[in-house]
C-alpha cells in the first residue's frame, strides 16, 4: 500500500471519533482520500492549488480548536508555504499536521522544481515543528495515530512510492527503530537514515551483520536523544544516508546532537550533491549516479569500516 | 441603523486617537499612519454592536482579525474599554513592562490571531469562518486588511476559496489609504480598480468613507448574509494629524519637536 493511503486511511477510520478533525488538500489526491471525501464530506476542504492559502486556512481552523491535516506535494507544501507555516502553526503553536508526499527525488524525472531535496532542513528549522519521515506503511499508520492521539504541529514526510514493510513495529514515542545487531560487545558502524534510504541501509546491515546495524530515524525532531545512548554504546562510527542536499541533511542533525551530548565519533554523510538535478533516467538511476543506491552505500560503508579497523 | 450611536462613536474615536498618540509618543515607535487610518472602522465595529460582546464571559462572540498586524494597536484602547485588556496593562504600556506589543499576538487578551506578516489574514479568517459556520452560525468573522495586502498572492488565493465556499459569515474590510512605504500605491504598482477586481471574484463589495461613522454604521448594518462581503473603506493614512495625513513616512513613528507635539495634541483635543 502507498504510504499516503495508509496514512489517510488511518485518519479516515478515526474521523468518527471526533468532530474536530479536518483534512485539507491542495489538489493532491490518493485512493484513500477519495474514500475520505465521500464518507466525510464536511471534514474535507479542497483548497485549490494554493498551498499558502491552505496553510492559512488550516491555521484558522486550528485557532477554533480543530486538529488539521494539510496535504500536498512535498516541494510545494514545504518551501512555497514555508512562511505561512512559520507564522501560523509555528508562531501560534497550533495542531496542524503537514503531510508532504514525494520527498527526495520521488518525482523523478520531473526535475528540480518537483524534487523535495531541501524540505527536511527547512521544516526542521521552524520552531516547534516535529518532523517525521516515513519509511514504510506501518510507520505511516503509527505516525497518523500518534498525531490523532496527541495533536501537535508536525511535518510528515511520505515517499511517493510503495515501499516494503520493514517488519519491526515502530515506536513513534521513541522516535527511531533499530535493524540488525547492535549488541555492544562488537562495536559496529551505525547506518543512520530515514525514508526510502532506510531500506538500502537495512539490507546492507543484513549482509554484514558483524559490521553494521541500521537506524531508521523516524522522528528527527524533537531529536530522540535515546539514540545517542545506542550510538555511544554500540557504534564506532556513523554513516548517515539522506536523499537531501548536504546542508541540513540528517548528517547535520546527528552531528549537532553528537557534539552537544559528548558523543562524537567518526561520521560520514552520504547525500545528494549541492546542485539542482535535471538529468533523466529515473530515481534509481539518479540515486546510483549520486552514490545513494544500495551498492554504493554498501561499498562506502565497507570502506569506512575498513578504515577504522 | 442606530443614528444615535454616531456622536458617541465619534467621541470615542477622538478619545482613542488622543490615547494612541500619547502611546506612540512615549513608545517612540509603532505605525501611526496605518493605525489612525483604520480607527473609525474598528471603533464602529466594536462600539456599534457589530462585534457582539458576552459580558458575563468577558469575550466577543464575533471575531476581528487585524491582518495588517502593524495596526493592531488600534484595538488596545477598545479592548481596555471593554475590560478585556486590563486597564493597568494599557496604562503602563510605554512606561513600564506590559504584555502589549507593537504587533498584536495571541498572548494579548482579545487578540485572536498573531499577525504582522502581510497576506495571511484572509486565509486564516476563512478557516475560522468555516469552523464557526458549523458550530456557531450566527457568529461573524471580520478580517481587516490593508490595500497593500492585495499585493500578496496569498490574499487572492484565499479570496477564490472564500467565494467558492460561499461563506455567509465572512466579511473582509480593505483599508484603502492609498499609501505604502515608498509612496502612493498608484505610483508604485497600481491596484485599481480594487472594487472591480474583488467583485469579479463573486464577492459583494460595499464602498464607504472609512472615517465617516454614519456611513460605516450604515454599511455594516446592511451586510448581506448570503455570501462573503467586502467593505472597501477609503481612508487617509495618519488621519487626524496634519503632520501625518497622507505622508508615507508616517507609516513609522517619527520624532516630533515640542511645537509639533503641541499641534498634534491640539488637533485631537
Amino acid at each position: 500500500m502507498l504510504q499516503r493511503d495508509a496514512f489517510i486511511r488511518q485518519i479516515s477510520e478515526r474521523l468518527g471519533e471526533s468532530e474536530n478533525v479536518f483534512f485539507l488538500s491542495a489538489d493532491f489526491g490518493a485512493a484513500a482520500l477519495d474514500a475520505l471525501r465521500e464518507e466525510h464530506p464536511s471534514r474535507f476542504i479542497h483548497c485549490g492549488i494554493s498551498e499558502q492559502a491552505m496553510v492559512d486556512i488550516a491555521t484558522g481552523l486550528a485557532l477554533e480548536g480543530n486538529v488539521v491535516f494539510a496535504y500536498a506535494m512535498a516541494p510545494f507544501l514545504s518551501l512555497r508555504a514555508l512562511e505561512q507555516i512559520k507564522c501560523g502553526p509555528g508562531i501560534m503553536n497550533l495542531p496542524v499536521a503537514l503531510i508532504s508526499v514525494g520527498v527526495g527525488l520521488g518525482y523523478a524525472d520531473s526535475g528540480p522544481t518537483h524534487y523535495a531535496t531541501e524540505d527536511f532542513a527547512c521544516l526542521r528549522s521552524i520552531v516547534g515543528c516535529s518532523v517525521y519521515t516515513v519509511s514504510d506503511e506501518s510507520v505511516a499508520k503509527s505516525v497518523a495515530n500518534h498525531i490523532l492521539d496527541q495533536p501537535h504541529f508536525s511535518y510528515i514526510r511520505l515517499d511517493r512510492n510503495e515501499l516494503p514493510i520493514l517488519g519491526i513495529d515502530p515506536n513513534i514515542a521513541l522516535g527511531f527503530r533499530l535493524f540488525g545487531n547492535s549488541d555492544p560487545s562488537v562495536r559496529r558502524v551505525a547506518l543512520v537514515s530515514h525514508g526510502k534510504m532506510v531500506h538500502s541501509c537495512v539490507n546492507v546491515a543484513k549482509r554484514h551483520p558483524d559490521k553494521f546495524f541500521a537506524v531508521d530515524l523516524i522522528r528527527a525532531k524533537p531529536f530522540p536523544v535515546d539514540l545517542l545512548s545506542v550510538l555511544r554504546r554500540s557504534a564506532r562510527a556513523v554513516v548517515t544516508v539522506d536523499e537531501q542536499t548536504p546542508y541540513g541533511s540528517i548528517g547535520s542533525t546527528l552531528l549537532e546532537f553528537m557534539a552537544s551530548e559528548d558523543c562524537l565519533m567518526p561520521l560520514e554523510r552520504l547525500t545528494l550533491p549541492e546542485e539542482y538535478v535535471f538529468q533523466n533516467g529515473g530515481r534509481e538511476f539518479l540515486l546510483s549516479k549520486f552514490g545513494l543506491d544500495e551498492k554504493s552505500i554498501e561499498s562506502r560503508a565497507l570502506e569506512i569500516y575498513g578504515r577504522l579497523t | 441603523m442606530n443614528i444615535a450611536l454616531v456622536p458617541k462613536i465619534e467621541a470615542l474615536c477622538r478619545g482613542y486617537r488622543r490615547e494612541l498618540f500619547e502611546k506612540f509618543l512615549s513608545l517612540g515607535q509603532g505605525h501611526p499612519g496605518s493605525t489612525f487610518s483604520m480607527l473609525e472602522i474598528v471603533v464602529t465595529l466594536y462600539h456599534g454592536g457589530f462585534i457582539r460582546f458576552n459580558r458575563q464571559e468577558s469575550r466577543f462572540i464575533d471575531k476581528v482579525i487585524v491582518s495588517k498586524g502593524h495596526a493592531t494597536v488600534a484595538l488596545y484602547p477598545i479592548l481596555a474599554n471593554f475590560g478585556v485588556i486590563k486597564q493597568s496593562e494599557w496604562d503602563k504600556w510605554g512606561s513600564g513592562e506590559s504584555t502589549l506589543r507593537v504587533f498584536g499576538n495571541t498572548s494579548i487578551p482579545g487578540i485572536d490571531v498573531t499577525s504582522g506578516s502581510l497576506g495571511h489574514g484572509v486565509g486564516v479568517g476563512i478557516g475560522m469562518a468555516i469552523a464557526r459556520a458549523e458550530r456557531s452560525p450566527s457568529s461573524r468573522v471580520f478580517v481587516i486588511i490593508s490595500e497593500g495586502e492585495l499585493y500578496e498572492g496569498s490574499t487572492w488565493e484565499a479570496l477564490l476559496i472564500a467565494t467558492h465556499k460561499k461563506l455567509k459569515n465572512f466579511t473582509i474590510i480593505v483599508d484603502v489609504n492609498s499609501l505604502i512605504i515608498l509612496g502612493k500605491t498608484a505610483d508604485c504598482v497600481g491596484l485599481e480598480p480594487i472594487e472591480g477586481k474583488i467583485s469579479a471574484f463573486g464577492i459583494n463589495t460595499h464602498s464607504v468613507d472609512g472615517h465617516n461613522v454614519m456611513e460605516l454604521i450604515n454599511t455594516f448594518s446592511n451586510l448581506k448574509n448570503d455570501a462573503p462581503q467586502c467593505v472597501i473603506a477609503k481612508t487617509t493614512k495618519g488621519k487626524g494629524f496634519s503632520i501625518m495625513e497622507g505622508r508615507p513616512e508616517w507609516h513609522y513613528w517619527n520624532s516630533l519637536n515640542h511645537e509639533q507635539i503641541s499641534l498634534c495634541r491640539k488637533e485631537v483635543s
